[in-house]
């Protein structure tokens, strides 16, 4: 259903420009954080950093606010409740959070440390979800519908700024790399917690072994403390980044048909190829969704688990 | 030259990457399958310790996507 509703969107954009499409730019338009000289409001820099909020930096504060909201009001209706049961949306909350403890964390971390780092990787793994999931759902495109269609605002108005940019937090490069340091700090402390800080660096490489071996062995485990943030970083962001551009990239097709044989072949284009294949990807990024936040926690876990129990 | 990599060195790597992440997922799903078939009753098992090394898998793929990507914007 949302698919058409893009598409209705991309064809508004195209009787917007009045010239020729083009594929790429408008794909980067929707994929990217907006522009940083139009953010949605302008903040002084601090620092030499620019705190302008653009609009991934406002999707994060929605992402965590619905959270905050939902899972808050969740636990204290339960809590509220004489019967030690929970029923309805906190059944399902539960259930998903005793997978989290279980199945992610015990196994990696081990039972002595769970109540420790739970609740982070908790964190993680609704965050990551929640900024997934709403990235799938077009609020903003539906907004521009709307403005085209129905409200008819003016080009200066909030409603024409926030139509600039993605809406998924989570494909920007600079949200999952905080995350990842997060993540890079977190096996710091967990091996500094369980070892003590000097221990810890010792663990990095095994001991006991020929003096030479170290000369290559501590520069490669020191690079691959770093690589493996990288790669977080860069699992999760491409991911979503790319589900976004197969999606796109089909609706385009439509367009692209359209200025080579005319309005009868793009309409052709969209039903023939387009729309199964536009509905088939939506449905592969429903589990992305899910499957990328489950990594990350995963991974996460892992990580922090090898910092705690090291066995060479 | 930048036309030449935009247009012929891009696809042709992500072919290969694609090629690289077939085999490798192809890999452990044969072997996931197998080691399941033999013996049903450690599915849980197999599948917790497929899991980990599968999205390494995934991830190198996805790195070696994105850096296709960059070339590609580099490029413009």
């Amino acid at each position: 259903m949302f698919v058409q509703e893009i598409q209705e969107h991309a064809a508004a954009a195209v009787e917007g420009h009045a010239g020729k499409f083009d594929a790429g730019e408008t794909i980067i338009h929707h994929v990217a954080n907006s522009p940083l000289d139009e953010p949605l409001i302008h903040l002084p820099r601090v620092m030499g950093i620019d705190m302008s909020i653009t609009k991934h930096v406002m999707m994060l504060w929605i992402v965590a606010l619905l959270l905050f909201v939902v899972v808050t009001w969740a636990v204290r209706r339960y809590l509220k409740q004489d019967r030690l049961i929970p029923s309805g949306f906190m059944n399902g909350l539960e259930a998903v959070v005793v997978f989290i403890r279980d199945e992610i964390v015990q196994p990696n971390v081990g039972k002595k440390w769970v109540m420790t780092w739970a609740p982070l990787l908790l964190t993680f793994g609704f965050f990551i979800f929640a900024a997934n999931a709403i990235g799938l759902i077009p609020i903003f495109d539906v907004l521009g519908l709307l403005d085209h269609y129905v409200l008819h605002t003016g080009d200066d108005s909030w409603v024409k700024h926030v139509m600039h940019g993605g809406t998924t937090a989570t494909a920007n490069y600079n949200v999952t790399a905080a995350l990842a340091t997060v993540t890079f700090g977190a096996i710091i402390v967990a091996g500094s917690k369980a070892h003590g800080v000097v221990k810890h660096w010792l663990n990095l490489a095994p001991h006991g072994l020929a003096w030479p071996i170290y000369i290559l062995l501590i520069p490669i485990e020191i690079m691959g403390m770093f690589v493996r943030p990288f790669a977080l970083t860069m699992r999760l962001a491409a991911n979503m980044t790319g589900g976004h551009i197969a999606l796109l990239s089909l609706l385009s097709l439509v367009f692209l048909f359209t200025e080579v044989g005319g309005a009868a072949t793009g309409i052709g284009a969209g039903v023939v190829m387009t729309l199964p294949l536009a509905i088939g990807i939506s449905l592969l990024e429903c589990i992305v969704v899910l499957v990328q936040a489950y990594v990350f926690t995963l991974l996460t876990a892992v990580f922090v688990g090898m910092a705690i129990h090291v066995h060479h | 030259m930048t036309g030449l990599v935009q247009f012929s060195a891009i696809p042709i790597g992500l072919g290969l990457i694609v090629i690289g992440a077939a085999l490798g997922i192809g890999k452990f799903a044969a072997a996931a399958a197998e080691s399941i078939a033999r013996q049903p009753s450690a599915a849980d098992k197999i599948t917790g310790a497929i899991n980990l090394p599968l999205f390494l898998l995934e991830g190198v793929a996805i790195l070696a996507e994105v850096f296709a990507f960059l070339v590609l914007i580099m490029g413009r």
